[in-house]
């Protein structure tokens, strides 16, 4: 296993003051499941677009399979890594199968029209996202979570070693936010993807991420494995809310205590292996 | 039954297309009168194809045909087709269905400089055009770039805003226009502002070819940039994360678009509406891949210019209408009920 993507040292600010990224270093096998958690405003997504090349750092370096960023032309880092922001309804009405097709536009000749190996990672993509079925239907008329997996879809047809996410789940149900982080896992495990998503859900993070990064305004960063990064002090410090931690299993979970919530006390873990803290 | 995009389905929906247009064409270069006096009668294609006789005068139905009706039907569908596909493409890019190059004052930026062309009195001229295809180029250029920054910078997520936009830019160029026209002599006056209703007329031979190559030059050039059209419609960050490179797409399709604009402008005025309708029929038709929207509205616009050019000359004959007059007639409540459609439907990020 080697690192595929290496930071060293990065810092990035939108003007020459500010400092949303502070000399951050941490290094992602390839293969790997990393969460990108922390509150709004810390620059998840600022990192998430330094990676795949939107923004330039102010200083550090960023290595995706052992070459600078910067070193890329467009068309080559698309290639390497796929990016999935959050789901929208396009202005025109492409069908399902189309918008996947897209993905193979960084492979494409001049007039650029897909290959038969082209067609074949596109099918590929939608059996595996389970979006085959409504392959032939336009965006606009699936529900928020079946937009999400198609734009996945499209990610995994770009057939790139690193997949970025930015808050997949978000606005979605429970159901469809786990057969999302499902999906994610299941690429990670079959296609060897490596896997970098923002996520608000530390507890789904601590289920399915390999390892997390912590990004917290001022207290700096933790790059580590979930169950070290994640403590009740921490996500008090870092998010600023009163919490509650908990074990399901063997695993840890952690609830905002808000201002009106119940005696923490009152609360009782329900699964079998729960038991308070 | 799965529908996928080959290029040999696409070549045959062309070559179906194209022999549609050929039909039109040579019905609409039949109809309408021989001479005023005379009350409409159809030429017949027996006596055109019998050649031009042995004088002149000789054959009339041969010599209308070849030297006026032929050179007019040719022109209306090179208009249309330009037209078409320079909406097409801004839709794509603007990422806005309503987007026109007539809507959004990119034909009045290329007819002012027509204007500022005629009204200059530059002479000079290389191939069979004049400056004025220059200057029309230059003012569509530079509109095409200035309703783009407006948009920019009005606001992304506001379908209306850059409509907004052309709106202002149109009104204060059609005002300048007329500011130009009003100080210019009265027998370059009466012509101008029938070419700024829209207006198709004989053109000689030359023009012709020399128009043919530019715009389908411009045509092929924007058809090589379709893949990545339909990317862009994504916004600029998807495209990125898809490896187009963004800035160096929208350069070139805008020079592309404002080019065949400006031909098609200063062969025939300000024409409006034919590059909405058009791709909006097509993309009902056939999708919104631009890979086919692109060719196919092209040669639907041609076939749609061409029949609304010989209603044109027909409807109130022996007089003329100017043919913008007709499509705007036929474009303005089709735009309407478009703005009624999509304003409900503003879900769309950045």
């Amino acid at each position: 296993m080697n690192g595929i993507i290496k930071i060293e040292n990065l810092s990035f600010g939108y003007t020459p003051e500010e400092t949303i990224l502070k000399a951050l270093s941490f290094e992602v096998m390839q293969g790997e499941f990393v969460g990108i958690a922390g509150p709004n405003g810390a620059g998840k997504t600022t990192l998430l677009n330094l990676l795949c090349g939107l923004l330039t750092p102010k200083a550090g370096s960023i290595e995706i399979d052992a070459a600078p960023v910067e070193s890329y032309s467009v068309r080559d880092l698309a290639q390497k890594v796929a990016v999935v922001r959050q789901e929208f309804v396009p202005v025109f009405d492409f069908t399902v199968r189309e918008m996947v097709s897209m993905a193979r536009t960084p492979y494409l000749g001049t007039f650029g029209f897909e290959s038969k190996a082209d067609r074949e990672f596109v099918n590929d993509a939608l059996e595996i996202t389970d979006t085959a079925r409504f392959a032939s239907r336009p965006l606009a008329q699936l529900s928020g979570g079946e937009r999400q997996r198609v734009f996945i879809a499209r990610a995994l047809a770009q057939n790139t070693d690193v997949l970025l996410l930015d808050e997949p789940t978000n606005f979605l149900d429970l159901k469809y936010q786990v057969g999302i982080y499902d999906l994610l896992k299941t690429a990670q495990l079959e296609k060897g993807k490596t896997i970098v998503a923002i996520t608000h859900d530390i507890n789904l993070t601590i289920q399915y991420a390999d390892h997390v990064l912590l990004l917290g305004g001022n207290s700096g960063y933790q790059y580590g494995y979930a169950k070290d990064v994640f403590s009740l002090e921490r996500i008090e410090k870092v998010f600023g809310v009163r919490a509650f931690a908990g074990k399901v299993g063997g695993e840890k979970f952690f609830l905002p205590l808000g201002k009106f919530a119940k005696d923490s006390r009152q609360i009782t873990g329900k699964s079998a292996g729960g038991q308070q803290e | 039954m799965v529908k996928i995009l080959t290029p040999k389905k696409l070549v045959l929906k062309i070559i179906i297309c194209l022999a549609v247009l050929a039909v039109v064409m040579c019905l609409c270069a039949m109809t309408g009168r021989i001479r005023p006096a005379e009350g409409p009668r159809k030429i017949s294609l027996e006596k055109v194809f019998a050649g031009p006789g042995q004088e002149p005068g000789e054959n009339i139905d041969y010599e209308i045909f070849v030297g006026v009706r032929l050179p007019r039907v040719i022109l209306a569908a090179l208009v249309g087709a330009a037209l078409a596909c320079a909406g097409v493409v801004l839709q794509a890019i603007l990422r806005n269905p309503l987007a026109d190059p007539y809507i959004l004052g990119i034909s009045s930026g290329a007819g002012l400089g027509v204007i500022a062309a005629v009204l200059s009195g530059v002479t000079w001229s290389f191939w069979a055009g004049s400056p004025m295809a220059v200057f029309a180029f230059t003012g569509a250029s530079l509109t095409v770039w200035l309703v783009w920054y407006i948009g920019r910078f009005t606001g992304k997520s506001q379908i209306t805003s850059l409509l907004l936009a052309g709106v202002v830019v149109n009104a204060f160029f059609s005002a300048v226009i007329m500011f130009l026209t009003s100080i210019a002599n009265s027998e370059q006056l009466r012509s101008t502002i029938y070419w700024l209703m829209g207006n198709i007329t004989e053109k000689d031979w030359l023009v012709l070819w020399v128009s043919t190559c530019c715009i389908l030059g411009g045509i092929i050039g924007l058809f090589s940039l379709c893949h990545k059209l339909n990317v862009l419609t994504f916004g600029e960050d998807d495209a990125k994360a898809l490896g187009v490179k963004t800035s160096k797409t929208r350069v070139a399709a805008f020079g592309f678009a404002a080019f065949i604009t400006a031909i098609a402008v200063s062969l025939s005025g300000l024409i409006g509406f034919v590059g909405l309708i058009v791709p909006h029929g097509v993309r009902l038709v056939f999708g919104p891949d631009h890979r086919q929207l692109l060719p196919l509205s092209a040669i639907i616009g041609s076939i749609f210019l061409v029949i609304a050019d010989t209603l044109a000359r027909t409807i109130v004959a022996p007089a003329q209408l100017p043919v913008g007059v007709i499509t705007a007639i036929a474009g303005g409540p089709f735009f309407l009920v478009l703005l009624a459609k999509y304003s409900r439907k503003v879900s769309w990020l950045k």
